[in-house]
Formats: C-alpha cells, structure tokens, sequence
C-alpha cells in the first residue's frame, strides 16, 4: 500500500508541476500532463544522467482513474451540449459542420490509405484526425479574447457539430471493434449499442422532471455522490453491452444538462473531472514509448502538415459560408486547428480493443505525438494570426 | 435598446450591445460568474478588452451605471406623476387683481379648482396657507391641478 501511494502521490505531483510550466508557458495543459507521464513512467528517458527517472509503474489504480477521466470528459462534453445552438440556425451549423468533417475526416482517410492502414485502422485514424479539442480551443478563444468576435460563434458552432458527430462515430467504431469476429456479431453489437443508446437518448429527452427530483438534494456532497455513481454506472453497464461508455456518459451529460442543475454539476462535479482527466493524459503518457515516434515519423510529419491544412481550408470555407470577411474566417480555420483530448480518447479506445484492430499500438504512438504536436501548433498559431491580422476599428 | 444574446458552450453566456450602428460593447459572463466586457468599435474590428470583475464587483458596479445611487436630473423633462394633475408655479405681478386680497377673498380654490400647496414669498416658503391668508404682489402660488385649473388660476393672477 506504502508503494502504490508513494507513487500515486509521485504521479500528482508531477501533474502539479507540468501544469504550473504549461499555465506559465501560456500553453494548454493537455500536453503537460502527457508529457510528465512520459517523464516519469518506465518508458525512456528512464535517467536524467544519474537520477532514475522510472518513478511511477502503470498502476491498476491510474487505469481505472484514466477510464474515468474518459467518462467524465464525455459526460461534461454531453452537459454543455446544446441541442438549441445546433436547431438556432441548422442549415448553416449543418454547412459549416459537413464542411468540416468530409473535408477533415476525407484527408485522414486518405493519409491511412497511404500508409497503409487497414479500414477500420484507417476509420479510427480518420476520426482521431478530424476531432478537434473543445478544451483547448475554447480556452485559447477565451484568453485571447476572440470570444467576443463573430468568429468565436462559428468556430464554436462547429466545435458541437464535431462533438455530436464524434458520439455517433465512437458508438459505430465501439460495437465494430468490441462486436468481434464475422459480419453477424458486428450487427449485433452495433444493433444493442444503437437499442441502449436510443433508450439513454429518450429518457434524456423525456425524463427531464425524473431526472430533475433524482438530483435535488440539498447537500453538495450526495448531489455530487448521485451524480458521479449514475454516471459512472451508466457507463459500467453500457461498457458491460458492449456500447462505449464514453458515448453512454455523453448521453447522461445531455440528459443532466437538460435540468436547471447545469451550473451546479459544473461547479460540484468540475473537480472530480479535471482530476481524472489529468490521470487520463498522465497514463497516455506512461504507455508512451518515445522512441516509438521514430517509427511514425513520416506519418506524423506528414499528417501535420496536411490536417493543419486542410482544418484551415475547412475552417475558412465555413467562415466564408457564414458571411464573415477574410480575416475572421482564417481565425476560424486557425481556431479549429487543436487536437487534444478527443482524439486521445478515440486511441485509447483503439488501445482496449487489443488485436481486433490491426496496427492499433502504432496508432497510439502516432496520436500521442500528434496530440503533443497540434495543441501546441495551434495556439501557437492563434497568436500568430493574431499579430498578422490584428485590426483595430474605429477611429481613435 | 437591442441585445444579441448567444450561449458559449463551456464558458457562459455573451451579450452584445447596441451602443451606436455598429459600435457594440459585450458582455462575457462565465460560468464561475465572472464578468469581461468587451467593445467593438464596428463590424470589421477587433473586440478590445475593456476590463474584468467578479460576481459581486459586476453586481456592486452595476448598480452605479443603473443610477441607483445617484441620477443626474433634466429639469426640462421633470414630471411628477399626479395622474391628470400637475404643479405649476405662478407669479403675482405687482398689478395682478390679487394683490392685497386673501387666498378665500379672491376665490382661487372656488373659482379654478386648484389648490394651492404653497406660497413662496422671497425666501420664505408658506406651505398649506390658511383660507386668510393675504396675497402680496412678487408672491409665486405653487399650485396643483389639472392642465384647465391652472389656465384658470394663471387668468385670474395676470396683470
């Protein structure tokens, strides 16, 4: 026991600090926590010269803090979701979001064919591509003060189409990866996935007064204990189907959101999702062999280059779409260039469902360094965008 | 007055502003109750920071700019709701058929229907004056009633 917290307490501490350099950095902390995992687990650098650097081995207790972070970054993703933002101005939303995905989505499928992934490798590496981070982006929008700006409601826009899009995408590659073999257990799975999902979807469209009263307690902390054990249990039994539980936490979000306990669960249950997601990036980081990046190398230079392309083609076309002037749709294109914490749970996705998908630990290795590469990538370049466009109107 | 209100997933809600055609100030209101206020100054530019508060600051410095604590006052436009009444001030000229006589002598009340609430002779404010009380000339009759009574009692002062 004295190991496990020893290490535990190692593994917080490290988080601690990676995420003060990245704040001090003016960096999203995404990146941070994955690194301090790489820095501290058994994967080189084991040694920093004389100082053992294999601190933390992959503990039982991380994996399941890890799952963890993955139910709750979905389940918040689901409370924020906001079905009135998608119906506000569907045709337009539905532009700009299509755009987004066969554009993005199109180039990630042609990357894997290139390099030879097999389909559902490929359909995996197209969606980790094509997801961008809502933590990252919405943050950078916030601190540099594009918020305030027309381009913040399409980039924004699009970030809820992605959302909705991705739930669908995780619920399909869950049931094909986790339905097994032939073509018969995979409609199966995909069907009981699709059965559990249209009940969680009805009872978050129906269920408001039920769902209301179950959370009307008065004390914090049974609100915040009913609100993470049904969530959690949610999850559990979807998992136990066969349906992702992410995509099941997702659908207990939305169905919590629809309640007027929204502000409460962000301010109760925030806490207790920033902990565990930062488990999550942390064990992303312990898995993580750097030598690997070696091996992916050309695939990542090459998806780089070509998503941040093709975002900012995507993203500028659906700028246009809403009628805003040159400048501010080459924000858009830039504000949805980040890749975070999405495409890692679609990898670590990849990861558990083992040797059904082919390739899968290349495709971890490659999301990691990936995800390393596009957060940082792109706020770097919403800062940069800013010195090249920087307008002030208005006659002073 | 238009306002543009949107929902921003993740972080609150935005208010815009009318201030001026396309001059607009936004309000950022955060989850945490925090509150930034932006201006953009037209369509095309840039939406400066102008500063930020916290919940109670925003609530405490609201309550400045809505005037609880002071408003400035435009006489000309100073309406005092009294239903179809109004006051009005009137002089007594030094030729007015009222000067010398009392307030009942001269019949104000019977023959206009307006009451007089006070008389203001130099500094001296007579509130509620007595039935005998004496008009003199340079006196202002603050009175109230409708719009016709103080048609009547202005004739029945004039010079």
């Amino acid at each position: 026991m004295a190991e496990v917290l020893v290490e535990l307490g190692i593994a917080f501490t490290a988080l601690a600090v990676a995420g003060a350099l990245a704040a001090r950095a003016d960096q999203s902390v995404i990146p941070a926590y994955i690194l301090a995992g790489v820095v501290v687990g058994p994967y080189p650098p084991r040694s920093l010269g004389p100082l053992d650097l294999t601190l933390v081995s992959d503990l039982e207790v991380l994996e399941v803090g890890a799952e963890l972070g993955v139910v709750f970054l979905l389940f918040f993703l689901g409370l924020e979701f906001s079905p009135d933002r998608l119906l506000a101005r569907p045709t337009r939303l539905l532009g700009v979001g299509a755009t987004d995905f066969l554009v993005n989505f199109g180039v990630g499928l042609g990357l894997a064919a290139l390099f030879g992934f097999p389909w559902l490798t490929a359909a995996f590496f197209a969606s980790i591509v094509y997801i961008s981070s809502s933590a990252v982006v919405t943050k950078s929008l916030v601190d540099r003060g594009w918020i305030a700006d027309p381009e913040s409601d399409v980039i924004l826009g699009t970030l809820v189409f992605e959302d909705l899009l991705i739930a669908v995408v995780l619920a399909v590659l869950t049931a094909v990866a986790l339905g097994g073999g032939g073509v018969g257990a995979v409609v199966a799975s995909v069907g009981t996935a699709a059965a559990f999902l249209s009940a969680l979807a009805a009872v978050a469209a129906y269920g408001t007064p039920y769902v209301q009263r179950l959370l009307s307690v008065e004390a914090d902390e049974l609100f915040l204990l009913f609100a993470v054990g049904l969530t959690t249990l949610v999850a559990g039994e979807a998992l136990a189907l066969g349906v992702s539980e992410a995509v099941a936490a997702f659908f207990v979000g939305i169905a919590f959101g629809q309640t007027d306990h929204t502000h409460r669960l962000e301010d109760v249950v925030g806490p207790t999702r920033d902990l565990f997601a930062a488990v999550f990036f942390f064990s992303i980081g312990l898995g993580t062999d750097v030598t690997a990046f070696l091996d992916v190398g050309a695939l990542l230079a090459v998806a780089v280059v070509a998503t941040s392309a093709s975002k900012l083609a995507s993203g500028v076309l659906g700028g246009r779409f809403y009628g805003l002037n040159r400048r501010r749709s080459l924000r858009v294109g830039v504000g949805l260039v980040p890749r975070g914490e999405f495409s890692l749970v679609i990898a670590s996705l990849a990861a558990g469902a083992g040797t059904r998908i082919p390739r899968a630990d290349e495709l971890v290795s490659f999301t990691v360094g990936y995800v390393l590469a596009m957060s940082v990538l792109g706020t770097v370049a919403m800062q940069y965008v800013d010195a090249l466009t920087a307008f002030r109107g208005g006659a002073d | 007055m238009t306002v543009y209100e949107t929902d921003v997933p993740g972080v609150g809600r935005k208010f815009e502003y009318e201030v001026d055609g396309d001059d607009r100030l936004v309000v950022l209101i955060h989850h945490d109750g925090k509150r930034e206020v932006f201006r953009r100054r037209s369509a095309e530019a840039d939406s400066e920071k102008l500063f930020e508060l916290d919940d109670r600051q925003a609530r405490e410095f609201g309550t400045l700019l809505e005037g609880a604590y002071f408003q400035p006052v435009d006489l000309d436009t100073v309406q005092v709701p009294l239903g179809d009444g109004i006051i009005q001030w009137h002089d007594v000229g030094s030729g007015s058929p009222v000067v010398g006589r009392s307030l009942s002598d001269c019949g104000v009340r019977r023959r206009t229907g307006a009451s007089v609430l006070a008389v203001q002779r130099g500094d001296e404010t007579v509130a509620n004056p007595p039935a005998d009380f004496d008009l003199d000339a340079g006196d202002v009759i603050v009175a109230l009633g409708t719009r016709d009574e103080q048609q009547t009692l202005a004739d029945l002062v004039a010079d």
